[in-house]
């Protein structure tokens, strides 16, 4: 009963290697491939040399002795065994072409015995002339075509060893693949990913075990995740579906539901009630972790009971399968990328190309702030190359700069700009930016995501499908209308209704100068039939590098990635897969490849005393202020700031760690007392709860302070809940008036974990505007070289500080040898 | 078009050296085995050419094609010469003959013997 999505079933990755491409290679082009006409065999391959001696057909039949060929029916002879003229023998390696008396006929014969049949000479043929098939360990160039050199750059570059080896394993198992080759025993460590790739195929071996590996790891944490004995309240959304609300509780490190995922209801059933389960997705989270899951069957739900639901995460492989898909694509299909992108992205030397437009005179774009001159420049450069980086360090208006660039492609007329980064929040703020500059967007969300609240729901491709027109006589709002009453159509009215749903879909989409979506929406089967010549990715340093192809294999032709590498990248579950190298997006290996990102120099949101150690320590200092002091200065708040002129202090705190009770993470109760002090002084100085963001490296933490808040704040404790504690990570991308930062680790001999990261570090320093408070350990922290600078940046500005906090003193805690740079 | 430069993998001396041990030994296993057993099954020439290939031949047959020439599939990768010559195919299938079209690089042995026999053929 439970209703399919339309998506499933959905074959991603197109371009399937015809059945004629060569085995070894994957070159397609009739004119160059034979069959190996052996019965058990019948493999096809090209006549080119690639790295070996002898061509690949040559080579296949020298190492698997097998000796008979069949061209291609598009070939100039068309679908024709290979055989002698007058024996029939078909061993090719006997055969050669000769002239047919004295005129342009020629026939094939065999060397042994047809070529020394006296009777030949006698009727006047050239013996001297007989040409054999096979020359110089290729077959003859003009019989079976060589690729052209871009048809054999493009083609998988085998080795002798890898053809050894597949040919070995094709004795015992004729249908493996190259990929067989590379396939990592269970316990073995994947391969690692690398900094250039021979060709697509090597990328896509690299890669697709580290997605399944990922993809697996997912699968089996979603799947455990079943939650026992909950409470749930029931309600009816406004589109008359059924909504059930209940308390999600999350632990440790665990699962986070986000808006979109799918879970299953179940009941057990009573004297009363009969079992009952459905599947509904996620449309709402509230900070008190209740979930609104929106199902999609309304019938039989039992409305009259509250207690012992069970519910279920349903696992989804769709983003998994579009990376896939994306891969696959990337190799097998020449369309996917222009040539200059492809190589460029497999790290080959590529001469560099200039895209030819005619530049706008002004490099600002209606409805948004005017640009300064760092982010003029990045505009102005990345509309002249067909790949560029665009590095936008915190409060740099990164989104701005993207919405301009993608403002000026969409004049040039190349067809429609697709816009995406990974996080639907980020495609919801760009979105909302590009359209400001009076460019029709589309914001195309996932399925799953349709009921989900949106700041941009107008511009959505749901919202404009059912709204482009409501008149009383469309078809389409007459059967949209007739659906939410009844729930559903008759099967007939079903089809209709899809048919006209899915052209409305095609008609908007097509009327937009620019499609928004997240890197894995761009491998929704609804813009399958759609091709990008142009492509910009923000964030794109949060997402992993198949996750960035997706919406790179649409037929891109200038791509522009927007991110920072010195922020944090993207989440990676599975710990094999990230030290692989999965962690690593394609934005950071562009870098290590030498090219060299645009920076935005003027950061629009930090206090100048707060950026001043972050541009140090991971800009280089070109970090410049945009606001001023005066603009930053927290006038009618009254905080004991040790220095005025500087909001920030070090508090010290020498309270131990403590392993959590999921005994996955941390937490410091010493410090998360003295977070809520922190807070409480905030609020009675006149700041509003939305202004304070709380955030710390560890979910236990995390978890405490929330807790340890709402039991023993000193205010009103509807005051805390409105207080947003988060984690680092989780707070990339966002800022707050003023943030109070929880170091929690504190311990004689262990590491400091999470904090060694200095992207992680780099974060969390620039998420205030106003001020910030960091509580932590300097005797432990100061170990680490990065650290010990910023205890020192600190101490230097007397704001290195312990005691009662209306009675701050500058602390005189030593600082401990830093051990080793960081690297 | 795009140009790039991509570094051509040396092959290894070693690899090609034995590559061409087992092609010859290839080649030479198949010649044995067509000898042996022509011994038990001597070949009679069995060829019939059917006249009408070579009718009109001299008129249109030999043609030398440009590098304009229309003929889409001979676009690259046919390998140095750029004039073709045009010469029938003869296969059979099955029983039966038949004759495609094919151009041959010019400077190909199968239709040099051909030029020069009819240089001879003029001269006599
Ligand atoms: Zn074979
Ligand atoms: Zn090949
Ligand atoms: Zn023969």
């Amino acid at each position: 009963e439970e209703n399919v999505g339309e998506e499933e079933g959905y074959e991603y990755g197109k371009g399937d290697l015809t059945e004629h491409a060569c085995r070894y290679c994957g070159v397609q082009n009739p004119a160059c491939v034979v069959r190996c006409n052996i019965p058990s065999c019948r493999k096809w391959f090209c006549n080119s040399r690639g790295n070996t001696s002898g061509s690949h057909i040559v080579n296949h039949l020298v190492r698997a002795k097998h000796k008979e060929v069949c061209l291609h029916k598009d070939s100039p002879l068309g679908e024709t065994i290979l055989e002698c003229y007058n024996c029939g023998c078909r061993n090719v390696f006997l055969l050669g072409f000769i002239s047919a008396k004295t005129e342009s006929v020629v026939v094939l014969l065999c060397r042994e015995p047809c070529l020394s049949v006296n009777a030949l000479k006698d009727m006047n043929w050239d013996l001297s002339q007989w040409c054999p098939l096979i020359d110089d360990r290729c077959f003859l160039p003009w019989l079976v075509k060589v690729p052209s050199e871009q048809e054999q750059l493009r083609a998988r570059q085998i080795s002798a060893q890898q053809i050894n080896k597949v040919e070995e394993l094709w004795k015992t198992n004729p249908d493996a693949s190259l990929e067989d080759l590379e396939k990592p025993g269970v316990d073995d460590e994947p391969q690692p990913v690398a900094l250039k790739y021979e060709d697509a195929y090597q990328y896509q071996n690299v890669f697709a075990p580290l997605v399944k590996l990922e993809a697996d790891y997912d699968k089996m944490t979603k799947e455990s995740q079943s939650k026992d004995n909950l409470t749930v309240r029931w309600d009816i959304g406004l589109n008359k579906k059924r909504v059930a609300y209940f308390v999600f509780p999350k632990e440790d490190n665990e699962l986070r539901l986000v808006p979109g995922d799918e879970l299953r209801l179940r009941y057990s059933g009573d004297g009363a009630h009969p079992a009952w389960q459905s599947v509904g997705h996620v449309i709402k989270l509230t900070a008190q972790e209740e979930v609104a899951l929106e199902l999609r069957a309304s019938q039989g739900v039992p409305v009259d009971v509250n207690h012992g639901f069970t519910v279920d995460f349903v696992w989804k492989s769709t983003s998994f399968d579009r990376m896939q898909g994306a891969m696959k694509t990337f190799a097998v299909d020449e369309t996917s990328v222009s040539g200059y992108i492809y190589h460029h992205l497999l790290g080959h030397e590529v001469e560099a190309q200039v895209v030819r437009n005619t530049l706008p005179r002004r490099f600002g774009a209606p409805g948004l702030p005017e640009l300064n001159a760092s982010q003029v420049f990045a505009v102005k450069s990345v509309l002249q190359k067909p790949v560029s980086l665009i590095q936008g360090p915190p409060g740099t208006g990164k989104t701005v700069t993207s919405a301009a660039i993608v403002y000026h492609m969409a004049k040039q007329g190349q067809g429609q700009v697709l816009v995406c980064a990974p996080s639907n929040v980020a495609v919801d703020q760009l979105a909302e930016k590009i359209s400001a500059t009076g460019l029709k967007v589309v914001r195309l969300c996932a399925k799953s995501r349709e009921a989900v609240s949106s700041p941009v729901e107008h511009l959505t491709l749901h919202y404009q499908v059912r709204h482009l027109d409501t008149s009383e006589k469309s078809e389409l709002h007459k059967l949209q209308q007739l659906k939410d009453e009844q729930g559903e159509l008759s099967s007939s009215d079903e089809k209709k209704y899809k048919a006209l749903k899915r052209a409305t879909e095609r008609e908007i989409s097509q009327s937009a100068d620019v499609i928004c979506c997240t890197c894995v929406g761009a491998g929704d089967p609804r813009l399958a039939n759609f091709r990008y010549r142009q492509v910009l990715i923000d964030e794109s340093t949060q997402a992993t590098e198949p996750e960035c192809l997706i919406p790179l294999v649409l037929g891109v032709k200038q791509v522009v990635l927007v991110g920072d590498h010195c922020q944090l990248g993207p989440v990676i579950m599975c710990k094999k897969a990230a030290r692989a190298g999965l962690a690593q997006s394609l934005f950071e290996r562009l870098v290590l490849l030498g090219v060299k990102p645009f920076r935005l120099q003027v950061q629009y949101r930090m206090h100048p005393s707060l950026s001043e150690f972050p541009s140090n320590s991971f800009y280089e200092g070109t970090l410049q202020n945009g606001v001023t002091i005066n603009e930053r200065q927290s006038t009618g708040i009254d905080f004991p700031w040790p220095v005025p002129n500087h909001p920030m202090f070090f508090y010290v705190q020498m309270g131990q760690e403590e392993i959590s009770a999921s005994g996955t993470s941390y937490l410091n109760r010493t410090e998360a007392a003295n977070v809520e002090k922190i807070v409480t002084t905030f609020l009675r100085s006149g700041v509003i709860p939305s202004q304070i963001g709380v955030i710390t490296p560890y979910e236990g933490q995390r978890a405490y302070i929330v807790n340890y808040m709402s039991r023993n704040g000193a205010l009103r404790q509807q005051l805390y809940k409105e207080i947003e504690v988060a984690s680092v990570d989780s707070f990339q991308g966002r800022e707050k008036d003023y943030i109070i930062l929880s170091c929690v680790r504190s311990n004689e001999h262990q590491g400091i974990g999470f904090l060694n990261d200095p992207r992680r570090l780099n974060v969390a320093l620039t998420r205030a505007r106003y001020g910030i408070v960091i509580l932590g350990n300097p005797k432990v922290l100061s170990k680490q070289l990065l650290w010990n600078s910023l205890l020192t940046h600190y101490k230097e500005r007397e704001c290195l500080v312990e005691g009662p906090l209306n009675n701050l003193k500058q602390s005189m805690v030593q600082f401990q040898k830093p051990k080793k740079i960081y690297s | 078009s795009v140009s790039f430069k991509l570094k051509k993998q040396e092959v290894d001396p070693k690899e090609v050296e034995d590559f061409d041990r087992e092609l010859r030994a290839l080649m030479q296993e198949s010649l044995d085995l067509r000898k042996l057993e022509l011994r038990t099954r001597p070949t009679t020439l069995n060829m019939t050419i059917p006249m009408n290939v070579f009718e009109g031949s001299r008129d249109h047959g030999r043609v030398i094609e440009g590098e304009s020439s229309e003929d889409t599939m001979d676009e690259e990768g046919s390998g140095g010469g750029t004039n073709k010559v045009r010469v029938k195919v003869l296969v059979k299938k099955g029983s039966k003959q038949q004759t495609r079209q094919m151009y041959i690089p010019q400077e190909c042995s199968l239709v040099q013997g051909t030029k020069q026999k009819e240089a001879a053929e003029l001269e006599e």
